[in-house]
């Protein structure tokens, strides 16, 4: 009786494992055709821009036109007046800094990423000041015991980040929350100066990482190039 | 990607600064009879940008947006600015510097003439000092350089 | 209220000293740079209270804007030389 159950339970997984196969093949076949597709559509593409060199010159228009409306929006926070003169002002000087700044401000950006990246940034400044004062407290409790329990290490930590942006906001949060300072990153890893054993662990537990890299999109990016890179070794090898 | 510099954290963060910075000194040269601050420490806050840029991108990046020969002729630019309006209030008839004159030359109230005169003086100001900042700085800055390179010749 | 923050303003006033000290008795000049640049934020808050407490915050935001962009100017340009001559 037991060894039929078992038998059968057997024979149905082995049926919705096949299902599952079937399945699999399909979106990956999909995927193929997809990536397909699209590499092929983004080479054409790619092949007129740079037959004019329109690319170039249309992602420095790009950055020209977004550092002027960021730059314009600084000034009248700084300003104030909202009188014709000093607006025209405002404008020229904007233009003026766009013009010899331009390359400054978006290096490494892709521009449809921007309000994405500029959303989650905010959400993430909330939990950032709850972490800086939760952790002010820990530190305010060691210091001002008799005995003083620190314990200064300094810790090597091994960053996922890829791009400079993510790691030096990385780097900058570690250095807001009280008790660990970061010191140098060479090669993606950070030399961090802890106060004591259990700001280290925090910060080897890895949330706040985790948090920058949502922020920049690393792991997302990461999780779609995965599954297009497998779905070409899956279609070279079915080939 | 400049993962193998070991300084992006400043690297980084002076090339987001930097146009904020140029930025904010002209709204201090603009708004100096509104607000503190004026010419000069409009021109000082131009000259700490290029400082900045210096100290974190190195010397022959910025050369390529600010270079000894330019900051040289900048300098003289705005010399010329300030010392050309008061020599222009002279020639139309008034005392050096001395703005409402000018209301004839741009038909506006003597009132409006003198503020944008003085703009005007504080704008080649801001010029001049940020000029001559940057040289001092370059001047210092490369004179290590080019001393340690004579001790190891000697 | 006033009066709560001419008190935050003193006690402000009270950790600039300590940071002064350290600044001045600092072992080595690493600790000096770091006391000057703890009196550089301190300073800044002072400044904002001051210009709280006058009512006139809209003018005492620009000096204190140009006192944090100097001393983060001043700080770099010491590490920098630091890291240069080598004495640490």
């Amino acid at each position: 009786m037991e060894v039929t159950l078992l038998v059968e339970a057997t024979e149905n997984a082995f049926r919705i494992l096949g299902k599952a196969r079937e399945h699999a093949i399909g979106v990956l076949d999909t995927a193929v055709q997809l990536t397909a597709e699209e590499t092929r559509f983004f080479e054409e593409k790619r092949g007129q821009l740079l037959f004019t060199g329109a690319q170039r010159r249309k992602t420095r228009f790009q950055n020209f036109v977004g550092t002027t409306f960021i730059l314009f929006a600084f000034w009248i926070l700084l300003s104030g007046k909202f009188d014709a003169f000093h607006l025209t002002l405002g404008a020229m000087c904007c233009v003026l800094v766009a013009y010899l700044f331009h390359d400054l401000l978006f290096a490494n950006v892709r521009v449809g990423d921007m309000r994405i990246v500029v959303a989650r940034f905010i959400a993430y400044i909330p939990w950032l000041i709850q972490q800086i004062v939760l952790s002010n407290f820990h530190v305010a409790f060691l210091v001002l015991r008799r005995k003083m329990p620190i314990d200064p290490q300094i810790i090597e930590y091994k960053t996922k980040l890829e791009t400079d942006i993510s790691t030096v906001a990385l780097a900058n949060s570690i250095t807001l929350t009280p008790g660990t300072i970061t010191m140098d990153i060479k090669d993606g890893v950070f030399y961090v100066h802890a106060l004591d054993q259990k700001v280290a662990e925090d910060l080897n537990a890895g949330e706040m990482e985790d948090r920058v890299a949502h922020i920049f999109m690393e792991a997302d990016h990461l999780y779609v190039q995965d599954v297009l890179d497998a779905a070409r070794i899956y279609g070279s090898l079915r080939v | 990607m400049t993962r193998d510099s070991h300084d992006v954290i400043v690297k980084t963060l002076a090339r987001l600064l930097m146009p904020f910075m140029v930025v904010f000194a002209l709204y201090v040269v603009m708004h100096g009879h509104h607000s503190p601050g004026g010419g000069f420490q409009g021109g000082v806050i131009l000259a700490a940008g290029f400082v900045l840029l210096v100290i974190s991108h190195g010397l022959e990046q910025t050369r390529k947006r600010m270079s000894e020969k330019v900051a040289e002729i900048i300098s003289s630019i705005g010399v010329l600015i300030y010392g050309g309006i008061g020599v222009l209030c002279l020639i139309l008839g008034g005392n050096y510097l001395d703005y409402g004159t000018l209301s004839k030359l741009l038909r506006v109230t003597p009132a409006e003439a003198r503020s944008l005169g003085i703009l005007g003086v504080e704008i080649g100001v801001a010029l001049a000092v940020m000029a001559v900042m940057c040289t001092v700085f370059f001047a210092i800055f490369t004179a290590g350089e080019s001393s340690q390179d004579d001790r190891s010749v000697k | 209220m006033t009066q709560f923050f001419v008190v935050l303003g003193v006690g402000m006033c009270v950790l600039v000293l300590l940071c002064l000290y350290r600044a001045t008795y600092g072992p080595n000049v690493l600790n000096r740079a770091a006391g000057l640049s703890a009196i550089g934020t301190k300073t800044l808050i002072i400044l904002l209270l001051m210009g709280v407490i006058y009512d006139r915050v809209d003018m005492f935001i620009d000096i204190s804007m140009v006192y944090a962009l100097l001393n983060f100017i001043g700080t770099v340009v010491l590490a920098k030389y630091l890291e240069r001559t080598g004495e640490a």
